[in-house]
This record gives structure tokens, sequence and C-alpha cells, in this order.
């Protein structure tokens, strides 16, 4: 008897194909939430507590966040775009209420970072892999060891003996 | 306070516990200094000295540790330690996570668990490797003295406060949580246990053995240190699940960094050390990865420990903190300095074969894990820098790293199935496109039948089908064995079993392969088609989430709690699906009698196959409309079980079987056979 091992995986991968898209909300109504409540989620979701350490302002639950969710959906109300919403937090706390870095002025030195580090990994690596396959060479041999290891060798030897 | 009142009011538990502690260090130094003059004025009785001086060190912290417990036990709150982490209010077990909540405890954690692990390898590891038993033991020891010394001297949890307070203050609201009774233990443990494979390392490169020898002694260290590492950052993103209250269980803090910069480096090793014993190649690089393993876990202790990364001002202040940067640069600049004098044993003794072959692909692994590491640390750091040279504070968040780090992601587990299909050393253009073939047409299917259904999203797409082939390719490695075990006469249930006592490690690491698989699908179904909504009930009312109806009845307050807690308000909730009551979840509110600023959310979770319902309380008003704030995580099941069958495959890879289950040598013979 053979297991029949493509069968096997044909329908194990159909499972998980299916169990996927059963489980993804893929085009999906989403609830009947009014356009402004989606749209301030939507920012809240960007923006970080001005007290708090790295807590999205959408789930903070101090004071000041929830005034500042109150205005967020007031401004939308009155017709502020999403941009002058988030630029009048910026200029009221700092940039650090943003939770993503904005790539401007110094930060720009993050995204060199990143850049740098793939294309150093992805040169030094590319040049190691062809060198590798190019050179071969023995490791050296272990160096003739010196007297006093071959005096502890024989005293090992020795008491090796004895017990015997 | 004048000396006689000192010896008045004398402490017998600071003092066993602040003698025990100094008692470690010396008996650390001693293992540092006699094991080297052991080992050159030729004393093998010094050597076991010193050996045995570790395990005795690791009595000595264990006697520090087990009297901090007690004094947590008794309350004695003029240790103020004792009265900064506990209260009468307290029950024992929540005590468990008193211990190492601060500062000065958790170092005693640290200290405590290295010194057990190093005992164990003193005593299990050390006489099985007589050409580096000295050198190891000198590093284990200064290791470990390092850290006694900022234990004893900077940071000791046995310091007696002047005044005894009435009652502690208590454990801080978001660690009263039966999850950070194991957690952090395993987290801790796990950073510590790469010590070991570096002082292994150390004294290979000291003793110019760096063949198979030392890769076969820390082979088993350096999966248990990944392993435990693992659990720990499993665990730590099940906590931050189910209590923080944000609806996510990887928020890319600096503290989450922090713990999973050591992995990268660790889990790389893992890979390119079969490269090294299968070819002899990557000698050097293996020894620099477990160098930057327990740099990172030494960097992400100081980094925790002095909060660098929250606000730069602290980092004068805290003495911890620039002590642990010098113990970094030490073991960087030993580290650095003995490569570069062994350079020359750190040759390659074989050269590629093929570029598209198993080695090439590890290699090409080990150069993502390097590029996610480096990104890792870049943005962790970087909020440092920028508040340093431009006086801006700004937080790099997790859109940042999501952008960043989760393409390298999705290339890895493309990288591991593709790596699964290619043979080692080389093969012949037919043999690879008859390997390749099932997989390249699983791909294109896969892809076509996931966008036709609608996902669109190009990082889904590309992640659940780069996952999807792996597993396939996983399980096509299992029917393989086992078809040929069978051919060579096992019966068809003890295959499985034969597999994984043929190749612990092999078909273990594939099992992790499958459970990091999983755990990339649900990791695209939670957060890129999470659901979020808030919605405002009123008693009597209900609403939809997830195809479920949640019927909301009014507020409960709970008192009379233990831990600090001083009442939780929660908003019960009954789920129902298709007119079914299918659960009851209880969202709320904690409020905490010593920490009135610091309420905690409960978070309610409704967990089927499909998605988690995650609902927390926002807030409420005097008529007892509560708002709900309700999360719908995709696969989160998922994320759990694939955690589970990876920790379950690094198990079977690591543990040590010692019997393991008779191969018939014909059963060998015919799967090699049929491998060539």
């Amino acid at each position: 008897m053979r297991i029949p091992a493509r069968r096997t995986l044909i329908v194990v991968i159909i499972a998980i194909l299916a169990g996927v898209l059963v489980a993804m909300p893929v085009g999906r109504a989403s609830a009947q939430t009014p356009d402004i409540e989606v749209r301030a989620l939507a920012i809240e979701r960007t923006l970080l507590c001005p007290q708090c350490t790295n807590l999205r302002l959408d789930v903070c639950d101090t004071q000041l966040c929830s005034d500042m969710r109150a205005e967020i959906r007031e401004r939308l109300s009155r017709g502020e775009s999403t941009q002058q919403i988030t630029d009048s937090f910026t200029e009221r706390y700092g940039v650090r209420v943003l939770a993503d870095v904005p790539p401007t002025g110094f930060n720009r030195l993050l995204f060199v970072w990143v850049g740098g580090s793939l294309l150093l990994v992805a040169a030094v690596g590319g040049f190691v892999l062809v060198r590798l396959r190019r050179t071969a060479s023995p490791a050296p041999e272990i160096q003739a060891s010196d007297t006093a290891d071959d005096a502890w060798l024989d005293d090992q030897l020795a008491a090796d003996r004895e017990a015997r | 306070m004048n000396l006689a009142d000192a010896a008045g009011t004398m402490n017998p538990l600071a003092t066993i516990g602040a003698a025990s502690l100094l008692t470690a260090l010396a008996t650390a130094l001693f293992a540092t200094f006699a094991a080297p003059i052991a080992h050159l004025t030729r004393r093998p009785v010094l050597g076991l000295a010193a050996r045995r001086a570790l395990i005795v060190t690791a009595l000595f912290t264990t006697a520090g540790i087990a009297t901090l417990g007690i004094a947590l036990l008794r309350n004695d709150f003029s240790l103020a330690y004792v009265a900064g982490v506990s209260s009468r209010g307290m029950q024992a077990p929540m005590k468990w996570a008193s211990l190492y909540s601060q500062q000065p405890g958790s170092l005693l954690y640290w200290t405590w668990a290295m010194s057990a692990l190093m005992a164990v390898f003193a005593w299990r590891t050390l006489p099985r490797i007589p050409w580096g038993a000295g050198h190891a033991t000198a590093i284990c020891g200064a290791t470990l003295t390092g850290f006694l010394i900022a234990l004893v001297l900077l940071a000791s949890p046995f310091h007696v406060s002047p005044v005894t307070p009435e009652d502690g203050v208590g454990l801080n609201p978001l660690l009263v949580d039966p999850g950070m009774l194991i957690h952090p233990p395993f987290l801790l443990t796990g950073l510590v246990s790469t010590a070991i494979p570096f002082a292994l390392g150390l004294a290979a490169l000291i003793a110019g053995r760096l063949d198979l020898a030392w890769l076969r002694a820390v082979r088993s260290w350096a999966l248990f240190s990944w392993l435990v590492l693992s659990i720990g950052n499993v665990l730590g993103g099940w906590w931050a699940y189910t209590v923080l209250g944000w609806g996510g269980y990887w928020g890319w803090d600096p503290v989450e960094n922090s713990a999973i910069l050591p992995l990268l480096p660790m889990t790389a090793f893992l890979h390119s050390a079969m490269v090294q014993e299968r070819r002899g190649m990557l000698k050097q690089w293996n020894l620099a990865l477990v160098v930057a393993a327990f740099a990172l876990a030494v960097f992400g202790t100081f980094n925790v420990r002095s909060g660098l990364v929250d606000s730069v001002h602290s980092f004068a202040q805290s003495e911890v903190g620039s002590y642990f940067l010098i113990l970094l640069a030490i073991a960087l600049a030993a580290s650095v300095g003995l490569m570069l004098w062994r350079l020359p044993y750190l040759r390659a003794d074989h050269d590629f074969e093929s570029l598209l072959s198993r080695e090439s692909a590890l290699i090409v692994n080990n150069y993502l894990f390097t590029a996610i590491a480096l990104v890792i640390l870049g943005g962790t750091l970087f909020p440092v820098f920028s508040e340093l040279f431009v006086d801006e504070r700004i937080t790099v968040g997790p859109p940042f790293f999501n952008r960043v780090v989760g393409p390298l992601l999705i290339a890895l587990v493309a990288l591991v199935a593709i790596g699964t299909v290619l043979p080692w050393r080389r093969a012949a253009n037919e043999t690879l496109a008859r390997r390749f073939r099932d997989p390249a047409i699983l791909t294109l299917i896969s892809a076509a039948a996931l966008f036709a259904l609608g996902i669109r999203e190009p990082r889904a797409l590309v992640a659940i089908v780069a996952a999807v082939v792996l597993i396939a390719v996983t399980l096509r490695e299992f029917v393989l064995g086992a078809r040929g075990l069978h051919a060579a006469g096992h019966a068809w249930p003890a295959t499985v079993m034969a597999l994984f006592a043929r190749d612990q490690r092999r078909y273990g690491g594939y099992l992790v392969h499958i459970g990091v698989a999983v755990m990339a699908v649900a990791v695209v179904g939670s957060t890129i088609y999470q659901q979020q909504f808030r919605v405002a009930v009123a008693p009597g009312e209900s609403f939809e989430a997830g195809g479920r109806t949640l019927h909301y009845d009014g507020l409960r307050e709970h008192t009379g709690l233990q831990n600090g807690i001083e009442r939780e308000l929660v908003a019960p909730l009954v789920v129902t699906q298709e007119g079914l009551t299918v659960g009851h979840m209880a969202p709320g509110r904690r409020l905490f009698a010593n920490f009135p600023q610091q309420p905690t959310a409960i978070v309610a979770l409704d967990t089927s196959f499909r998605d988690d319902l995650y609902v927390f309380v926002q807030g409420w008003d005097d008529d007892q409309v509560a708002e709900f704030h309700v999360f719908v995580n995709p696969l989160m099941f998922w994320l759990w079980l694939g955690a589970g069958v990876y920790v379950a495959g690094g198990l079977l890879a690591w543990a040590p079987l010692t019997s393991p289950l008779p191969v018939s040598e014909a059963a060998r013979t015919a799967t090699q056979t049929q491998r060539a």
C-alpha cells in the first residue's frame, strides 16, 4: 500500500484555503457604522496617547484620549479632512503622537538605516556566497602541542593506566 | 541612622539574603580565576574545584532567592523591595510575580536562573568536553560575577528601609494576572540561557577547537535556549493580548523588541550550525551568532532596566543601565578579539557545490534573520538618537515595523518552503525540476484561488500562499520519509514514531516550520483583516459582532477581591448565534486600592475556530449605558495552535530521548538509497 501522497496533500491544501477564506471577512459588508465613525476610528489608529507610552489613541482610557476622540468626531462632522486633524494634533503634542514615523528631517536616517542594512546584508551576503563557492581551503592542522601539553597528557595516561 | 540603631534593628532575612549573594559572588570569582590558573599550571584538581564552584554559586543564589521569597510570604515590609511590590492583601501564588516584578528582584531572578543553568552545564556538559571545560568554567564564572556585582552593589533587593510601613504598595496592576506567573520566568530564563552557548563558543575559540566538538556540545543548549525564548515570547504575546486590552498581541514595543531580538540570531544559529555540521562551513559566522544572541540578551536587559528607550534622560540616572552597557562592551570586545586571534581556524573545510542547494538556502535564511535583527534594533533605538541629536521625541511604532519587517518575514516563510525542497550539496537539473514541479503548480493554483475569492491585499496573498506551500512541502517530506520506512518493513502506525526516532532534529524542525506557517496565516488574518468598532448599549439592548449577537443587561460590581483589587465593574454579555446561547463574556474594569490612577481593562474573549470576539468596556454613564470596544480578530485560535505545534516540534527536536526506537538496519539503508 502507498500513502496517496498527492491526494492527501490536495485535500489538506483545499481545507487550509477554504478555512482561510471562511475566516477572513473578505467582501463582507462592514457593520452599518456611520461614515464619520469609520473615519474617526481610522484616524485614532494612526495616533498615540500623548501621555502613555506606545498606546494607541483608540484603545487608551485616559480622559485626555477620550477628549481627543470626541474632538476628532466633532471636527470630522464640521467637514475637516483627516490630514487637517492629524496635523493639528501633531502641532499640539509633537510628532510623537504619530504612530508612524514621518519620513522627514532627521527621521530619514531611520530609513537610511533600514535600506543600508538590507543593502549591506545583500552585498556582503552575495559576496560571501560567491566566494564560498569558488574557494576551498582545508582548515589548518591543529598546531603541534608544546611540552607542557605533552607532560600533562603523559600524566593523564599514567593516571588512566593506574586506574585500570 | 547610626551604627547602634543598625545593629538593634538587624533584619535576619535581609542579612541572610545579602550574605548569600555576597558568598555567591565570592564563589563565582573563585571559578573565574581558579579555572585559568588550573589550566596554566596543569592542576586538574583545581580545575575540578573551579567547576564545582559554579555549582556552589547556584546553591547560594538559590538561598538568596529563597530568602526573598520567604520575606515576601511573611510580609516583611522592612525590606524596601518587599514593601514596593507586595501587600498583605496579596495571595501567596501572586507573590511569585512580585518576586521579579521590579528591577532588583528581576535581576536576582536573572542571576539565579543563570547560575542554575550554569550549574547544570558544569555538572552535565563540562565533564564531556575536557578540551574546553576550564575555559568555559572561567567564562561562566566571569559572567556570573558581572551580574552578581550589579546585584550586590547596585541593585540589591535586600535593602532595609529606615521605616517599616504597615502594609506594602502591592503589585503593579498590569502584572496582577495569572499570565505573569509564567511569562516572565520563561522569558528571563530564555535570555540568560544564551550565556551557555556564548560560554561554549568562547571556550572553543580559546581552545582552538572549532570543529564538530563544540557544535556537538552546544547543540542541545542552543536548542534549549531557542525553545525557552520562543515560549517566553509566545506567552508574552498571549499576556499582552488578554491583559493589555488593545486588541492585539504584538505591539513592537521596545520591551517586546528586546525580547525577540536574541531569538533571531539563536534561530539563525540552529540553521547555520547544520551547514557547519554537514559541510564544515560558516565557522566564524556560527560563533558570531552565539555571541550576538548573548549580547542582545544583555542589551535587552539593559534596555528594559535603564528605561533607555522611553526617555533618554533616565539613561544617566540608572547606574545599573550604564553598568550593563559596560558589561556588554567587555563581552563584545573579548569575543571580537578572540575571533580575530583564531581567524586561521575559522576557515571553511568545504566549498559550495551549487547555489541551488539546501546549504545556500540556509545561508540566505541567516541573511534574512540578520536583516530582520538589524532593522528591529535600529527601529528600537532610533527614538533615542532622535532625542539625542535633534531633541525631538518620536515613536517608532507598529506601522513602521509592520511595513519593514513584515515583508522580510514573508520572504523568510517563502525561503523555508524553497529550502525544504532543495537537496543538500547539488542536484541534477532534472531532479530539481521534478522536486519543484508540484510546489510551483500549487503556488500558482492557490494564488489564483485566493485572488479570485477576494484576497487582494498583496502582503496577505503572498504570505498565505507561501505558508500553504510551506505546509505542503513539509508534509510531503513526512510522507516521503514514512513511505521509505514502510518500504523497509515498518508497519504504518509506527512509521511516524520511527521517523522522529531516526532524526529527531530534522522532523522536529519540520514540525516547527509547520507551526510557523500556521502562525503566519493567523497573523495575516488577525492584523490585515481585523475589524474594530465601538458601540454604546443601554441595559436590555443587544448588538451584533462577528456573526454573533451580544445581549447586555447592565453593570455588576464585584468587591471583596484579593491581590490589591478594590473592586471590579463588569458588563456581562450573553452571546447568541442563530438563537442559541453560545457563550458568556464579562468585559469590565478593575480598580486597585493603591493605584487609583491605574484601572486596568478586563478583556473578554469569545473564541471560535474562525475568529475571536475581543471586547472591553471603554466607559459607561450614570444610566449604565456602556460603551463597548469590539475587535473581531480572525484566526486567533490558529495563532495559538500554530505556536503549540512550534513548541511541540521544538521539544521533539530538543528532548534528550535516551533510547531511540530501534530502526532496523534494513530500514536505514533503504531510506539512504532512496534519498540518494
